[in-house]
Order: C-alpha cells, then sequence, then structure tokens
C-alpha cells in the first residue's frame, strides 16, 4: 500500500479538524499546571461555588476547583488513551504477524482465542477484575510497569524517528512529554492501563493477521525465505514495515477506545479516587444534578471527553478513507 | 429505426466518442466491432442514456432524440424501447436475487405484467435461452458465465424492446455453448433492430447484414458484412481481419504496428498506416461514400500502391507475358503463382523497369509512372531469386547494403554507414565489424538473402518486389526469411509482390494472389478464396500439386 | 454467520468468563468465604449461614471438588446467595432481567434499522448536504459517551424541561394496569432508549454508509439503471439490500457494546434492569451477583449473537453457497 498516513489525514477536511482539536487537547495535558492555579485534589469548604476569576468554572462538591480539575483530568486521559494503545498494538501486531506466518496450530487457537474477546462484554469483565484485583500496586510492580513503558516508548520513538524523520519527532514528542509529566498518574493507573492493553488488543490483531496473511502471499516473502530468513526476520523486516498504515489506524482507535473505557470506569466509580479524570466528574456531578452546578461542573467534563473522542474519530476516519481505495472520491464513466 | 448523428461523448477531458454516424433500420443488425477501449461500450451505454460524461449529438429512436429527454422519461423509455444485454462478467448480476427474480423485474417495474404471469414468461424466456429450469431459483453465483450471459440475454428480451443492444454477446461463453448462443440470438434478432458490439469478428459475421468499425473514437468503414470481412477498405479494418485468428483467413497472423492513441491530430489511424500523406496529420477524414461503402479515409480507403495495365511482352515468338493487368494494394502482400516459364520473372522486370514492356503501362499510386530515376527507385525494390549472384563477390557486406545509397547520393558517409548498420540489424543480421567485412562467399544461404533484404531496404522502399526470395534456401532457412518479410512488412508497412511456384508458401504470406499461366493471369482474388474456391482449372491442379502431409495410399 | 467455527468461538469466550468467575476469588488470600462474600457481608452472616453456604460450595475442600460443586451449582441453576438483598442470586437477577432486554432489545432493533436506513440514504446521495450534515452529525454524536448523552438528555427533558420521569421503569405505587401501565412504561422508557439508540447509532451508520458507496458502483447497479428501474426500487432493492450484509456481520460486537452501552444508561436513568444492579451490586460490595451478573451477561451476548448468526445466513445467499 502506498499510502501516507500523515498526507492522509492532513488532506482530508475533517482530519484537519480533528489534529487540531487534538492538539488543543494535548497542549491542554502538557501545560496543565500553567494553566490552572489550584491543585485539582485540594479540598476546600467553598463548595459549589459559581464561576469566578478565582475559580473560572467555579468548584465541585468537595470545594475542588473544576477547572484545574478539566485541565489536569486531560492528562488521564491521554495518558491512559496512548499508553494503553501503544501496548495494545504492539501486541496486536506481534500476535496477528505470527499468527498469520505460523499458522497452523498456533493460529488456529490464538485466533479462537481473539475472537472470543472481542465477543466478550468487557466492561463486565473489567468491572470484575476491579473488585479482586488490588488497584495498589506494590512499587516493585510500579517500577516494572514504569520500566516496560520506558522501553517501548523508546523502541516506538526511535522507530518513528528513523522512519518519519523530524515528523516523527514531531508526533512522539509530546506523547513523551505527557508520559513524562504524567508520570505522578502511573502508580494509580498503571494497574489499569496494562488489563485495558491486554483487552485491546484482539480487534487489531484480527485486521493485522488478515493483512499479513495476504502479504505472505507476495513473491518477496517467498524470496527472503529462500534466502533463510526466519520467521521473526520476516515479521521484523518485511512484514510489520508494510503494515504500517494499518497499524496507526489500528493505534488511532485504540487511543478512542482507552479513552472511552477509561471514562466510563471512572465514571462506575472504579479505579483510585485520587485520579482527577473527566469520566469521575461527570459521575460526581451526575449526583448534584438538581442544583445550576450542571452547567459549568458536568458539561464542560462531558464536552472536553467528548471533544477528544470526536478528534481522535476524525484523525480515524480520515485515515479509514485512506486506506479503503472504495471510499476514496473514485468516479467512473459508466454510472 | 435507431439513427446517430455526430455523437460526441467525453469524459474528464478525453475524448472517447469524436463524432459517431450511424443508422440502423428497422429490423436490421448492425455490428460495430473494434478492440477494447475503441469506446464500443460507450456507444452502447449512451444509447441507453447511462453516461456520466459529456454528451453532444443527436441520438434518435423513431422520432424521439433520447439526449433531449428527462430522467424520468428516459427511465420510462429503457427496456421497453431500447433494452442491452450487458457482457456477463463478476457481480453484473445482483448477488443478492434470485435469477427468475431478476429477470422478470423489468416485466413487473414496467407495469406490464402482474407477478405472476412476469414470472411466467421470463421463465419461459430463461428456457428458451437454454438455461435450466432447476437454476430458476438459484441465485447469480451459482451459475456459470456461460449461464449468467444467458440470463442477461434473456432479461434484454422480456420486455420486448424496439432496439436490443448485445455487448459482447459470446464473448465469455466456451465453444459448445457459443452454437447453441448463436442459434438462439439469431432467432432473437429477427424483426427487431439490433446493434451488436463486439471484438470478435465472427459473431459480427454471423448475426450482422452491415458492419461498422471503431477506430479511436469514430466509424472509419460501413458496409455490407460479406464485403468489409472479405474485401476491406479501411487499413484498419484490414489490419484487424489480418490479427483475428478464425478458420477462414490463411494468412498467417500480423499485428499491426504502433498503438492506438487517442491524442493524434488529424486521422487517428495515420500513424499506424502504411498510405499516409500529409493531410491525413492535419485533418480527420470524414466518412464518405465510395462504392456502395463508406470509408473515412482522404484517399478514399485502401489505394492501389502499384498498378501495371495491361503488359505484354514477347520474345521473338514467344509471348511471354500477354496483356496482364495487376494491382498491389498499399500494405498488402499479392503473391503471383506461377510454374517456371509462366512469365512471373519478365513481368518483375517489366514493372521494375529492368526490361522495357511491348505495351502496357505502370501505375505508381495511381499516377502513372517512369521507372526509373530517384522517385521510383526509392519506392520500389527488388529481390532477386539467387543470393549468390544477386551480390558482387568483390564488396563486403556493408559495402554491398551502403552502395543503393552511395548511388543515389543520399547523406554524409557516416550517415550512410549508419543507416546501413541499423538495416542490416533490421533483417536479423549481426552487426559486429566482423560480420559487415565478411565477403559473400563467407555467407550461409539465409544470409545471403538477408543482406539482399537488407539492400533493398535500405532506400527505405515502399514496395518490395520479391522474386522468388526463397528457392534457393532450405525451408528452416526459407521459414526465418518469410516470417522476416512478414515482420518487415508489419514494421514498416511495405506492400509486397511475392513471386512464387509454390502455392503452399503463397497461402501463407498472401493477402491476395494471383495465378499465372503462360503469361496470361488466370485468377485472382483473396487468397482465402482461392485456397477454398478455385475457379480455373489450372489453380485447382496448382492446389492438388502442392505439397500436402496426408499419404494418398493411407485410404484416408 | 452461522458456522461450527463461531459456535467454538462462543464456547471458549464463555468458558474462560466461567473459569475466571471461579478462579478469582478464589485466588485471593484468605478465606474463600470472605473473597466470595466480601468481609462486609461476612461480618453480618449468621454462623449457621456461613457453614450452610461452605457446605454447598464446597469451600473448605480442594479446589478439585470445589470446581466440581461450582459446575454442579451452575447446572442446577444455583448462582449463590446474595446477602444485600437477600435473596439467590438467580431471583435477585432474573427479576430485572426483562427490563433490561426491553430496553437493550429495543436499542439494538432501532439503532441497527435507523442506522441502515440513514446510511443507505447517506451513500446514495454521497457529497450532497444531506451527506454531509448527516456525516458531521454522525461524527459528533460518536464523540458524545453513553453516559455523557445520556445525563444531557436527562438534563433537558426530565430535569428542566420536565417533560418526562427521571428515574424508574414504571411507577411502581401507581397501581396502574393495561393501556395505562403500557403507556407509563413507555414513558420511563423513552428516554433511556432515546440515549441508547442515538449512542449506538452511529456504528451501523457508517458502516452502512460506507458499503452502499463501495455497492453503487457494482456493475448490478448499472444494470438496474439499464433496466429502468425507479430510483428508489435500486436504493432499497438492489443496493441497500447489499449493503446491509456487513452490517449484519458485526452485529456480534454491537451487541457486546450494548452491554456497556446499557449499563451506563441504567445508572444514568436509574433504570432498573440488572446494568443499574451491577453498579448497586459494586458499591456494596455484592460479589456473587456480581459474578451472577457476568455469567448471565455474557450468555446473554453470546445467545444474541447466534441468533443473529442464524438470521445472518437467511439474508446472504452466497454464505450457503460457501459451504
Amino acid at each position: 500500500m502506498h499510502v501516507d498516513p500523515k498526507r492522509e489525514v492532513a488532506k482530508s477536511k475533517g482530519g484537519r479538524i480533528g489534529l487540531v482539536l487534538l492538539l488543543i487537547v494535548v497542549l491542554t495535558a502538557i501545560f496543565a499546571p500553567l494553566l490552572s492555579s489550584h491543585d485539582p485534589l485540594v479540598q476546600t469548604v467553598q463548595s459549589f461555588e459559581s464561576p469566578s476569576w478565582g475559580h473560572p468554572l467555579g468548584t465541585n462538591h468537595a470545594g475542588q476547583d473544576i477547572w484545574s480539575q478539566l485541565v489536569y483530568g486531560a492528562r488521564t486521559s491521554l495518558l491512559v488513551g496512548l499508553l494503553v494503545a501503544m501496548l495494545s498494538t504492539i501486541l496486536a501486531a506481534l500476535i496477528g504477524t505470527s499468527a498469520a506466518l505460523v499458522g497452523g496450530v498456533y493460529d488456529r487457537v490464538v485466533m479462537r482465542l481473539v475472537d472470543s474477546f472481542i465477543v466478550m462484554p468487557v466492561i463486565i469483565l473489567l468491572i470484575l477484575l476491579s473488585v479482586y484485583v488490588d488497584p495498589n500496586l506494590g512499587s516493585g510492580a510500579v517500577t516494572s510497569i514504569e520500566f516496560l513503558i520506558g522501553i517501548v516508548i523508546f523502541g516506538v520513538s526511535f522507530y518513528m524517528v528513523r522512519s518519519l524523520g523530524w515528523i516523527g519527532l514531531l508526533i512522539i514528542g509530546p506523547i513523551i512529554a505527557l508520559v513524562i509529566l504524567s508520570r505522578d498518574l502511573l502508580p494509580s493507573t498503571g494497574g489499569l492501563i496494562i488489563i485495558l492493553s491486554l483487552l485491546c488488543w484482539q480487534g487489531g490483531a484480527r485486521t493485522l493477521r488478515a493483512q499479513s496473511l495476504s502479504l505472505k502471499e507476495r513473491p518477496h516473502i517467498a524470496a527472503a525465505r529462500g534466502f533463510g530468513g526466519g520467521t521473526w526476520y520476516i515479521m521484523r523486516r518485511h512484514i510489520i514495515p508494510d503494515l504500517g498504515p494499518l497499524l496507526v489506524a489500528d493505534f488511532v482507535f485504540t487511543v478512542r477506545r482507552a479513552v472511552f473505557l477509561q471514562a466510563g470506569l471512572a465514571f462506575l466509580g472504579i479505579g483510585d479516587p485520587n485520579v482527577v479524570s473527566w469520566g469521575s466528574m461527570i459521575s460526581d456531578a451526575h449526583e448534584w444534578i438538581f442544583l445550576d452546578a450542571w452547567r459549568w461542573w458536568l458539561v464542560p467534563a462531558g464536552v472536553a471527553l467528548s471533544m477528544t473522542i470526536i478528534a481522535i474519530t476524525l484523525i480515524g476516519s480520515a485515515l479509514e478513507s485512506a486506506l479503503d481505495p472504495r471510499l476514496r472520491g473514485e468516479v467512473s464513466a459508466q454510472n | 429505426m435507431l439513427r446517430i448523428e455526430n455523437l460526441k461523448v467525453s469524459f474528464e477531458g478525453e475524448h472517447i466518442l469524436r463524432g459517431i454516424e450511424l443508422e440502423v433500420t428497422d429490423g436490421e443488425c448492425l455490428a460495430v466491432i473494434g478492440e477494447s477501449g475503441a469506446g464500443k461500450t460507450t456507444l452502447g451505454l449512451s444509447i441507453m442514456g447511462l453516461l456520466n460524461g459529456n454528451t453532444h449529438g443527436r441520438i434518435t429512436l423513431g422520432n424521439t432524440n433520447i439526449l433531449d429527454l428527462s430522467a424520468e422519461e428516459m427511465r420510462q423509455l429503457r427496456w421497453n424501447r431500447v433494452a442491452m444485454a450487458f457482457q456477463s462478467s463478476q457481480n453484473r448480476l445482483n448477488p443478492t436475487h434470485r435469477i427468475l427474480d431478476q429477470v422478470a423485474e423489468p416485466l413487473i417495474a414496467h407495469g406490464q405484467n402482474r407477478k405472476e404471469q412476469a414470472k411466467q414468461r421470463a421463465a419461459e424466456l430463461l428456457d428458451k435461452a437454454g438455461l435450466s429450469p432447476e437454476k430458476f431459483s438459484h441465485y447469480p453465483h451459482e451459475l456459470s458465465g456461460g449461464e449468467q450471459q444467458r440470463v442477461l440475454i434473456a432479461m434484454a428480451l422480456i420486455n420486448n424492446p424496439e432496439i436490443l443492444i448485445l455487448d459482447e454477446p459470446i464473448s465469455s461463453l466456451d465453444a459448445g455453448s457459443r452454437i447453441e448462443m448463436m442459434e438462439f440470438l439469431r432467432q432473437a434478432i429477427t424483426d427487431r433492430t439490433v446493434l451488436v458490439v463486439t471484438h470478435d469478428l465472427s459473431t459480427a459475421a454471423k448475426l450482422a447484414s452491415k458492419t461498422a468499425t471503431l477506430y479511436g473514437g469514430r466509424i472509419v468503414e460501413l458496409g455490407p458484412t460479406s464485403d468489409v470481412l472479405s474485401r476491406p477498405r479501411h487499413p484498419y479494418t484490414r489490419a484487424l481481419l489480418r490479427s483475428y485468428p478464425n478458420m477462414t483467413t490463411v494468412k498467417d497472423l500480423q499485428g499491426i504496428k504502433g498503438q492506438m492513441d487517442r491524442r493524434v491530430i488529424g486521422c487517428a489511424f495515420h500513424p499506424r498506416c502504411t498510405q499516409a500523406i500529409p493531410l491525413c496529420h492535419e485533418q480527420i477524414p470524414e466518412l464518405t461514400d465510395h462504392d456502395g461503402r463508406k470509408v473515412a479515409c482522404h484517399r478514399g480507403g485502401i489505394i492501389p500502391a502499384l498498378s501495371a495495365d495491361n503488359l505484354s511482352k514477347s520474345f521473338g515468338a514467344i509471348k511471354a507475358v500477354d496483356s496482364v493487368s495487376l494491382t498491389l494494394e498499399h500494405g498488402e502482400t499479392l503473391a503471383l503463382v506461377g510454374q517456371s516459364g509462366s512469365g512471373k520473372t519478365t513481368l518483375a522486370r517489366m514493372i521494375t523497369g529492368i526490361l522495357d514492356p511491348d505495351t502496357g503501362e505502370v501505375f505508381l499510386e495511381q499516377s502513372k509512372s517512369k521507372q526509373s530515376g530517384k522517385d521510383f527507385h526509392q519506392v520500389v525494390q527488388l529481390i532477386f531469386q539467387n543470393p549468390g549472384e544477386a551480390l558482387s563477390h568483390r564488396l563486403t557486406v556493408m559495402e554491398a547494403v551502403r552502395e543503393p545509397l552511395e548511388i543515389q547520393g543520399i547523406g554524409t558517409k557516416e550517415e550512410r554507414e549508419e543507416m546501413a548498420r541499423k538495416t542490416i540489424g533490421e533483417v536479423e543480421l549481426p552487426t559486429t565489424e566482423e560480420f559487415l567485412d565478411e565477403y559473400p562467399h563467407h555467407l550461409s544461404g539465409g544470409e545471403l538473402q538477408r543482406v539482399n533484404i537488407a539492400r533493398a531496404l535500405v532506400l527505405n522502399p515502399q514496395i518490395l518486389i520479391a522474386d522468388e526470395p526463397t528457392a534457393f534456401l532450405d525451408s528452416s532457412i526459407q521459414a526465418k526469411v518469410l516470417k522476416l518479410l512478414m515482420n518487415l512488412q508489419e514494421n514498416r508497412g511495405l506492400s509486397m509482390l511475392f513471386i512464387t511456384h509454390d502455392i503452399a508458401v503463397a497461402r501463407k504470406i498472401s493477402d491476395r494472389i494471383a495465378v499465372m499461366q503462360e503469361g496470361r493471369i488466370v485468377e485472382q482474388g483473396p487468397a482465402s478464396q482461392i485456397i477454398a474456391n478455385p475457379s480455373h482449372t489450372y489453380t485447382q491442379n496448382l492446389l492438388n500439386a502442392a505439397a500436402e502431409l496426408h499419404s494418398d495410399m493411407d485410404g484416408s | 454467520m452461522f458456522t461450527k467455527q463461531n459456535l467454538l468461538t462462543y464456547l471458549v469466550a464463555l468458558g474462560i468468563i466461567l473459569t475466571l468467575n471461579f478462579f478469582l476469588p478464589r485466588m485471593m488470600p484468605g478465606d474463600p468465604l470472605m473473597a466470595i462474600y466480601g468481609d462486609e457481608a461476612l461480618v453480618q452472616m449468621s454462623p449457621e449461614l456461613q457453614t450452610d453456604l461452605t457446605e454447598r460450595f464446597a469451600l473448605d475442600q480442594s479446589l478439585g471438588s470445589q470446581f466440581v460443586s461450582y459446575w454442579a451449582g451452575l447446572l442446577r441453576g444455583d448462582l449463590g446467595y446474595s446477602y444485600s438483598y437477600n435473596a439467590p442470586v438467580t431471583e435477585v437477577i432474573f427479576g430485572r432481567l426483562h427490563w433490561t432486554l426491553l430496553l437493550a432489545g429495543l436499542a439494538l432493533i432501532l439503532s441497527t434499522m435507523l442506522g441502515i436506513l440513514l446510511g443507505i440514504e447517506s451513500g446514495w446521495r454521497r457529497g450532497g448536504r444531506f451527506d454531509g450534515g448527516m456525516i458531521s452529525g454522525m461524527v459528533g454524536l460518536s464523540g458524545f459517551p453513553d453516559f455523557f448523552l445520556g445525563i444531557l438528555l436527562l438534563l433537558l427533558f426530565a430535569v428542566n424541561l420536565e417533560l418526562l420521569p427521571l428515574f424508574g421503569a414504571e411507577d411502581a405505587y401507581s397501581g396502574l394496569s393495561g393501556i395505562d401501565r403500557l403507556a407509563d412504561i413507555g414513558e420511563h422508557l423513552l428516554l433511556p432508549l432515546v440515549a441508547l439508540t442515538l449512542a449506538r447509532l452511529t456504528g451501523s451508520y457508517l458502516l452502512t454508509r460506507n458499503t452502499m458507496i463501495g455497492v453503487l458502483k457494482e456493475p448490478y447497479i448499472l444494470l438496474a439503471r439499464a433496466k429502468g428501474l425507479k430510483p428508489r426500487t435500486i436504493k432499497y432493492r438492489h443496493a441497500g439490500r447489499n449493503s446491509m450484509l456487513p452490517v449484519m456481520t458485526r452485529t456480534a460486537i454491537w451487541v457486546g457494546r450494548m452491554v456497556t452501552g446499557v449499563l451506563f444508561i441504567e445508572i444514568v436513568f436509574a433504570y432498573p434492569g440488572i446494568g443499574l444492579l451491577t453498579y448497586d451490586a459494586l458499591t456494596f460490595r455484592d460479589y456473587p451477583v456480581l459474578q451472577g451478573l457476568l455469567l448471565v451477561s455474557a450468555l446473554c451476548v453470546l445467545g444474541a449473537n447466534f441468533i443473529v448468526d442464524l438470521l445472518y445466513a437467511k439474508v446472504d445467499p452466497r454464505v450457503n453457497y460457501a459451504r
């Protein structure tokens, strides 16, 4: 496929809007401390204050500054979304392509598992897991997770800069900044990130496997095998690079799903209450729906969340149109 | 009656049809033949009003101009007055509807029948089209390509349209089905006005009374089918016939040099034409009437490259050539067949100016010519029988091939060498210094003859007269030389007069054959006709005596 | 598409869930009874009850026998006992299941059908104003999480305009019956249904639209036009019919998403189905109910998928042939 993801997205009107919106969210997240003057978690007695200079969006039921919460909430959503998508896409790529290449029993078993997870109602599973799995990870676990994430980010950055040059840096730069700035969230969200990653890779694995299967039949792969290339080599050198645009698309859609799931779980009250997130804001605001406070409490949080998801959706759709030739505006002489 | 006037269709800047003029009278079947990309399907679709591009002109069905109708009026007209049987392809039929339903649909949709009746009529028609009844309730993917084609044709007939358009009706069928389908089609087109669009010349031959050739978005020839196919007047039609494998023509297949290019100025065919003149590059020729045939050519169709009128020559008491009239058309191979002593060589020498005729004249492209001078020698060249004798044993290969250029004073020394070298390469001889320095007595028969040919070609003649060029060669070498001559003709657009005693050879390489006996032409005509149906006894004798691979003693 | 493969997939999914259900509580350190019931509940249980439960589920014996009695329990429909509701889990769940099936079932049907219809229209008028507007609207809509959408609707219609009730599935104490009761249920159902339908609409819309665009380029559409069929016939009977197919194959995923959606909507609208039950059980740490819910939802999802698979074979004739 000679599709250049970045160009395709930049070309479409929707894609451009999506990028702009996303940029706003990312910048908000990165510059959160500069944008807000209060610690979002500090509780005061001035609850349910209306918007004022000191509190641009007023305060919530616990006297916390809503604007700060909104602004820091971006970090949570983005951190979880990006990291889950990264891990998940890597898993999807490895498992999907290996299933295609190795075939046989391995392929059948893996695909059966993949399909089972796709069909399962993930949210209920998450609820049950949250009940039994202690959300507070020991420091050992936290360090290993940090380590894992560090390696992944390093690997991805390296690859992106190598293949996309300075554009890759432009994309991965803010992500790295975001992750570093949000490190404090990791102990509380790390477990969630890991579990979500384990539940989000299946969809991508299917698509990538399908594409790998068709790539596998191409003559240049057979040639590489003829020179003695092993499965791992073929995967690394020939198949995964060719999957580029699909990987990007999978990444984008997983970010969307992860942001959605994290918000949903926060809404349900699952997770560390000390983590500021748009989902928990909506959940809290919902309890006090009878008061006027919803205008500057619930709505901004919901709009911020929706805006983020819309931005990602737009980017994803632009990519999808680029990848599916039928959707391009090709008109023929007949019809 | 269907009439198309000055139909122009363009799409996204490309002109697909550039002024089509056609008329199909009631009950008549007209075939439009052409290769892919010529615009045949576009033509069909424009009559159905299904094109997306810019359409100009008039398409009249009876009294109605289709291009003037509104979308709704056109919709009501479709299938009822004009229907198209599409060529079967993947997803041509709706994969989620049953066959019978799809065929009955137009009847119901246009309010002609209620559901039960419509299905019944559909079933009858499908049955006549040769589809087995158990398939009526099947889905398209369960039918073979041939069966789908039958469905498509039955579907086109269901509303009993005045005008039927058939788009490649048998191309997707296998051999066995074609005969049945042809039978069905013949019935279907009786008393109907039909336009058949195809690249398959035998379809045109079997179904249509008139045939038109489509090239580069225009009609270049139009006439009665049997005439057009046996005696094409436009160079493209002739070239199509030459390239079409069939059981009628006997000449080996030949392609057409070059490719169709839509952006050509003037006559679309002229870059590939053997008889193009400067006007052809400037103006597009109109489709005009010439002797009951319409041809779009500035020269009025294929013209004679060379004609001999009433030539005679006697040597003393012996009349070697007796009132011979002969025409060699542009771009064709005419074989002159006769035994030794029939006068063939004398005739050849008269034509090339080596011998003066007693009576008669030779015309080049319809104008009288002096068989001498630059103008003549650069147009007509002769290849002799005995290659060894034809080349001076004192000249090397290079010198021999260069000689004509030197005599005519063409180009500088270096240019002459270059041209000679190129031509030597063209006849598939090596162009190494060693070879170019060889003397004739070191070369084989085949090589010598190739040098001969190269020498004849170096002046870029239009007409080549080959006098028994392979008589002195072994058969395998003969085959290669003959193929070479055919290729040269294809690439350079030569007109060739091929003199031979062997009718089997003539059969393989000629478009037309003239049989000569004792100084007179006893028979001439298209090669396939002469071979299949000779009218003169002498020709028959020649054929009987010709080489055959059956043994008479087999009792077969 | 109904195949043995799909059936196997569903069984594997079920198996995973059941196994997790079994192992998770038992992997926690400490008393399995506590893990299964939670320490709060345990404190309030009488010793007799504790002994009874321990016996019933063989909690003091080896993992193997526990597994056996777990399955035995499942097969006889015994999902355990809910302490906070003071009733067997089965009773608790099935007492409220019908509300969710009503809501989710209707929403699934409505969102799919509406999505297909709008998608067909959009694909047909591709690039036009309708299409442009629809697409923008749908993309915007797809960004709103179900719960936010629900809350907005609640705010608008129930809180501010006071047009519709705020919570519940019906007015439990009003003693209505017959048509009145149906109307009452309808009133309560309306907002959650609209919210859930809107939230799930975009998936089928986008897929149908994209498929439609591809279908319109197919040769049989040209043939349909050539036959002089009315545009409406071509749009629905020819193009639409073929554009529906991918939507049906994706239903498996969407039923799963519907479960998520219904959960959030029930919470927002306090609609007493099993979604709200899940939330309450979560809040009150009623573990047996949670486990039972996982099982029941999984069964519902898989069951719905199974039904759609069977239906799909009727809709796409090529499928039967491929086997």
